[in-house]
Order: structure tokens, then sequence, then C-alpha cells
């Protein structure tokens, strides 16, 4: 069979609703963009340990500091899982972390920003987790088969850091004043990231991974998703937000945003890794990784005979 | 001859699990008699056979209880979720009142 | 109250130990040197957090506080932990050895506990010493590996276990009116016991694992503190200088409020959301 006449197989399967599995004959670019966002995906979810982490030593209470610990060591978890899957797709776990470290591959944008205080605990985990428990789910009928079986399992321990963060949240949201300020503060330096979060507008005619159906829906069909579910809740519990600020449209029944009011310049300089902490926390975790590199030649060779 | 314990997924959003084990030559051989013996009836799109030397397992299983309190990691720890919204949205209410 | 002095003084030793040791493991979250080790790693920190935790509130119970207030409302020189445990982590070679040693201490220490003549105290020690049976196989499972390994990590492994020794000597430093809990049988094995179990404990296993000479040099050291009657003549030599508070020397101080600069910068984290918002809930 030539290639033209797999490849035109491969688009009827897809079509068709098929999956497709790791052994299977799939197009380069196939492989190479569900590596690239599986890579992202798995990034993320390292890189995103650390504003948390930055966070955990401060727990006001001992039952908060070992569930926020106990979140984060998810987060770490799902980069083990997706790294394993994204390596069968033909890149070395180390050839993974070694491009993160020097800067060579992307993770979220949310996880690019300084945390303050212990209110950002409260709107990572509500606001963040909530956004990308939408984008996660919507990847759960992915075509890559062995994508959807760790999303399954990664989704379900997001509904239970979602948890986690709302009740976090709603302590601040009925605490003292200075609580209510603290998520308050994190609303305002974090929202037009979460808006950020979702992308700009899907191009649907360029989107390779959207015709594939690596992703099965738009950047802007998830924010949308995401302002409706999440919106009314925040302004219920009293606290307000800033530009873009959303408004309800009574003719759609849809929360909405003026997309002319997104400032997207600080997602440029992300896109590059320039942002606001990109380059002390790869800095740090590059640190990290040079000077256990011993641990990892104590893991490789075999054991000897000592004693 | 050796034991291979054969494991089989069920369907593409599945993990594969356990189904028995064949004695057998090789794992060639494994493979074939397994595919009869555990999927004959479709209950799986996947087959794989380990030799049963190659699993390792702790010696007293007793390691994997979770023997202190660690209801923070379950969803359950989160029941009063619905009671802590109404608190805070009476709080809410109160601070619009005096505004 | 006064009754139960010696029994919260033994207790907040035992809480302060895994709180604090807790504490410093948790900061490699996010950055062990393996990721399948980095969720290994977090879990043993939320056990020893809530171990603390299960002290603490047997503290409160005894003292009608709150919990959180004795483990985060405390000022520094009211921690009872030994300086071994709030020395940062520096490179995995340190945490490691210092997680090995601390673990079999705390295996020894819990299993003393375990014959307490305080019904709640030996309940929770026998709880806690099932989750430290994992705590023991993670520490020997990587001591073992990294003594049998490449000559890099040996050598790493050496120092640090060296560096560790000598301050773990600090967790069987006696606590405040140790006389009182041995005589009720709250602490059923003496410290300076406990120490002389654990020497013999460790120097056995390193031998074991073929570690040379330098580690072992510490170890004869430590068999002369047990001589010297857990150590109050280094103590007092030192204690002469001046009151400070610092720890004395050997990792010793620590059971009498006397902490490292490094505890210092330590709490001010620790307990800075908490002690800002005074009576806050969270």
């Amino acid at each position: 069979m030539t290639y033209e006449e797999k490849l035109a197989n491969f688009n009827a399967h897809i079509e068709d609703g098929g999956k497709v599995e790791t052994e299977d004959w799939m197009p380069d670019d196939y492989r190479r963009g569900v590596l690239k966002f599986i890579e992202m995906h798995a990034n993320s979810e390292i890189m995103g340990a650390l504003p948390e982490r930055e966070c955990l030593p401060a727990a006001p209470s001992l039952r908060r500091k070992m569930s926020l610990a106990a979140k984060i060591q998810d987060e770490v978890g799902h980069a083990q899982l997706l790294y394993r899957v994204a390596e069968d797709l033909g890149k070395s776990r180390e050839a993974m972390y070694a491009d993160l470290i020097n800067g060579r591959s992307k993770f979220h944008n949310v996880f690019h920003y300084p945390v303050h205080h212990w209110g950002d605990v409260a709107l990572i985990g509500w606001l963040i987790d909530g956004a990308a428990l939408v984008t996660q789910a919507a990847l759960l009928d992915s075509s890559y088969a062995p994508y959807t079986r760790v999303l399954k399992r990664i989704c379900s321990e997001e509904q239970l850091h979602l948890r986690h963060g709302e009740d976090i949240t709603l302590e601040l949201a009925s605490g003292t004043d200075h609580q209510r300020w603290m998520f308050q503060d994190a609303l305002d330096r974090w929202w037009l990231a979460i808006i950020h979060f979702f992308g700009p507008r899907s191009n649907v005619a360029k989107d390779l991974l959207l015709r594939w159906k690596v992703k099965t829906r738009t950047n802007e069909d998830l924010r949308q998703e995401f302002l409706d579910r999440y919106v009314p809740k925040i302004f219920e519990l009293g606290f307000t937000l800033p530009t873009p600020t959303p408004f309800h449209d009574e003719a759609s029944d849809h929360w909405l945003i003026d997309e002319e009011e997104i400032d997207w310049g600080p997602l440029d300089g992300i896109k590059k890794n320039q942002g606001p902490e990109t380059e002390r926390r790869l800095a740090w975790r590059k640190q990290m990784y040079d000077d256990h590199r011993w641990v990892r030649e104590s893991m490789a060779e075999p054991a000897i005979h000592v004693a | 001859m050796e034991t291979y314990e054969v494991f089989r997924r069920s369907g593409h959003k599945e993990p594969f699990e356990h189904a028995g084990a064949v004695i057998a030559p090789d794992p060639d051989m494994a493979l074939m008699m397994a595919k009869e013996c555990f999927v004959r009836r479709r209950e799986g799109d996947h087959l794989w056979v380990v030799k049963r030397a190659d699993i390792h397992s702790f010696k007293d299983e007793s390691i994997l209880e979770i023997a202190a309190d660690k209801s923070y990691r379950f969803a359950s720890a989160y029941r009063d979720v619905i009671q802590k919204r109404e608190k805070a949205l009476v709080r809410a209410q109160e601070l619009e009142q005096k505004t | 109250m006064s009754d139960n002095a010696a029994l919260v003084a033994l207790l907040t030793a035992l809480a302060d130990d895994e709180l604090i040791l807790g504490h410093r493991h948790s900061e490699w979250t996010g950055h062990a040197p393996h990721i399948e080790e980095d969720v290994a790693f977090s879990s043993i920190a939320q056990d020893e957090i809530g171990h603390a935790g299960a002290y603490y509130s047997l503290i409160a119970k005894l003292t009608d506080q709150a919990t959180d207030q004795i483990a985060l409302g405390r000022e520094p020189s009211d921690y009872r932990n030994a300086v071994l445990c709030e020395q940062p982590n520096g490179n995995w070679a340190f945490t490691l050895a210092r997680h090995w040693l601390y673990d079999h201490a705390d295996d020894i220490r819990l299993a003393a506990l375990e014959s307490s003549s305080h019904e709640e105290l030996s309940a929770i020690a026998t709880k806690l010493r099932r989750e430290e049976r994992y705590h023991l196989l993670h520490a020997d499972s990587w001591v073992q590996r990294i003594s049998s390994g490449p000559v890099e990590g040996r050598a790493r492994l050496i120092d640090a276990m060296t560096e560790a020794f000598t301050d773990a000597m600090g967790l069987f430093e006696p606590i405040e009116l140790e006389e009182a809990a041995v005589k009720e049988g709250w602490l059923p094995v003496p410290s300076a016991e406990m120490k002389a179990r654990f020497v013999e404990r460790t120097t056995t296993a390193l031998d074991d694992l073929g570690l040379p000479t330098e580690v072992r040099a510490i170890d004869d050291r430590a068999a002369e503190f047990v001589a010297s009657s857990s150590g109050d003549l280094i103590e007092n030599a030192a204690a002469g200088e001046g009151p400070s508070p610092l720890p004395i020397a050997h990792g010793l101080g620590g059971r009498k409020g006397r902490h490292s600069p490094d505890f210092e910068i330590l709490w001010t984290e620790m307990t800075s959301t908490y002690q800002e918002n005074p009576g806050a809930t969270w």
C-alpha cells in the first residue's frame, strides 16, 4: 500500500470515529502533532506543580498542608502518566525533560506567573483546575486512545482537585475581610491569564489536531463553557472581575466577554518562554536536574557487589 | 515450559486486565494458546503474555494498606461543600447590604 | 495539667520532629530527582505531617487547645524538634541519609512507645508504625541502591551519612522532664537506651552496606555519647560559653528549644499565613 493510500485509510478511519493505538500506522504529522500536544500537557503538569509548591510551606493548617501536598503530588503523577504516553510516540523522557529545562518546549501560560499568598492556592485550585478540567474532559474522546486512557484517571483526580479548590475558596469567601481580600486580589491578578488559558479562537480550517479529532472542541467553545459554569459562582460570592469583565447576555443566556477587550500582549511573551516567572522556575529546575545527575547514574548502572 | 500470565484489553477505552495464565514453551506459543483460552468469545481486542518469573510483587501485601488518616485524598472529604457555599453566600449578602 | 507536663513534653518533641521533617520533605515536591520518586517521597512527607497531627491532637486534648494553634501558633523557642529535622534539604544525598537515619530512629522509638502506659499514645504508636514500614522500605531501598552503584553516588552518600549521623544523636537528647515520663511508663525506654539501640542497628546496617570507615568513625563517637550519659558532658561544656539560642553541638539543643538560623527561616514561612490571620478558619 502506498503512503497516500495508507493516509486515505487513516483519514477515513478517523472520520468514522475510529481510535488510534501506539502500534497502529499513523501519518508523521499526526504522530508529531499528538506528541507535541501530550508533551506540552505533561510539561504543564510538572511545571504546574511549582506555583502551588511555592505556597505549600505557608499552608495555614496541618490539614491544608497535607491536602495541598497531596494535590501537587497528583499533578506530578499526571506528568508521570503523560510523559509515558508521549514517550511511546518516539521521544524519550530525557529528551523531553532536556527540552523543557532548556526552554525549547512549551507549557501552559498560567504556570509562568508568580504566586503571592494563600489566595492564589484557592484560585489555582478552583478556577485554574476548573479551566483545566473543562479542556481535559473535552479530550476524553480524543482519537489517540492511549491518551484517553490516562485522561480518564487524570480527570477523576481533577474532579477532586476542583472540590479541594472550591473548599479553600469558600473558606476565604466566608472568612475575615482579609481572607476575602486574598481571593479578590488573586482574581484581579489571574483573570486575564485564565482567559488566555483557552487560547485565541481556533482556526478550524488549519488546525490539524481538530481535523484528526485529537482535539474535539474549539478554544472559544471551551472558554464559553468555563465562563458559563464559573462566572455566576464568582459573582454570587460577591467578588468582582477585572477586564475583560463578563456580562450576561439575556438572548443567548450565556456569560460573554467582549473579545476586543482581551489584551493578548502578555501571552505573546509567554509563548516565547518569557513570562514573569519562566526563567526563574526553569533555571531552578535545570539546577536541580544538573545537581542530581549522579542519582540518575546510580539508578541507571547495574548494581555492584560491595559488602 | 514456563508459566505465562495473560492480560487482555476489552476496548480502546479500557486498561489491560489480568485474565489468567497459560503454560507454554515460549512467548509465541503462549500467545497462540492464550487467544483461544481467554478471548475466544471476543472478550478482548488485545492480548499480552508476560513470563510469571518477570512479575514482581511485595512479599507482604499488607504494606499496601493505608494505615493513618488519608481522607483528604478522597472527594468524600469535601462533602460539606454545599453547607460551606451557603455560609459564603450569607457572608456575601451581608457585605452587599453594608455597602 | 501539671500532672501531664512530662507527657505533653514527650508528645511535643515527637510531634515537632515529625512536623519539621515532613515540612522539609515536602519541599522536594515537584523537584525530586526522578518523577516516580517525586510521587513516592511526597507520600512520606504527607505521612510525617499526619503523624505530627496525631500527636498534636492528643496534646490538644490534654491541654484544651486547638491542634493548629499548637502546630503553627507557637514561638520558635517553643519547638522541641531535633536539629537534624530542621537542616535544609541540601542535595538528595543528605535528604536520603537523614530520611534513613530518622526513620530507623523513629521505628525504634515507636516500637518502644507501643508499650507506653498511656493508652492513647500506645495506640498512636501502633498505627504510625504500620505506616513506618513503607518509610523503612523506601529508605532502605534507596540507600541500598546508591551504596551498590557508581562511586560518585557512594561518595556523596558517605559524606551525607557522616554529616547526618552526628546530628541524628539529637533525636535521642533527653526530653524535658524525661525522668518523670519514664517513671510513669509513658516513655517506656529512656532516650539513652534508645540511642544505644539506634547506634547498634545503624552501624550494623552500614557495615552490611559496605560503607567505609568515615561513617563508622562517627559511630565510635556516637558510642562515646552513650557512655557519657546522653551527651550531658559535651552539652555542659558548650553551654558554659554563655546563653545562646543556637544548637549546642553535635545536633543537640533542639529538645531544649535551641535551634539553628535555618529553623528561624523555616518557622517564619511555615507559620506566616496562620499567624498573620488570628482567629481565621481555613
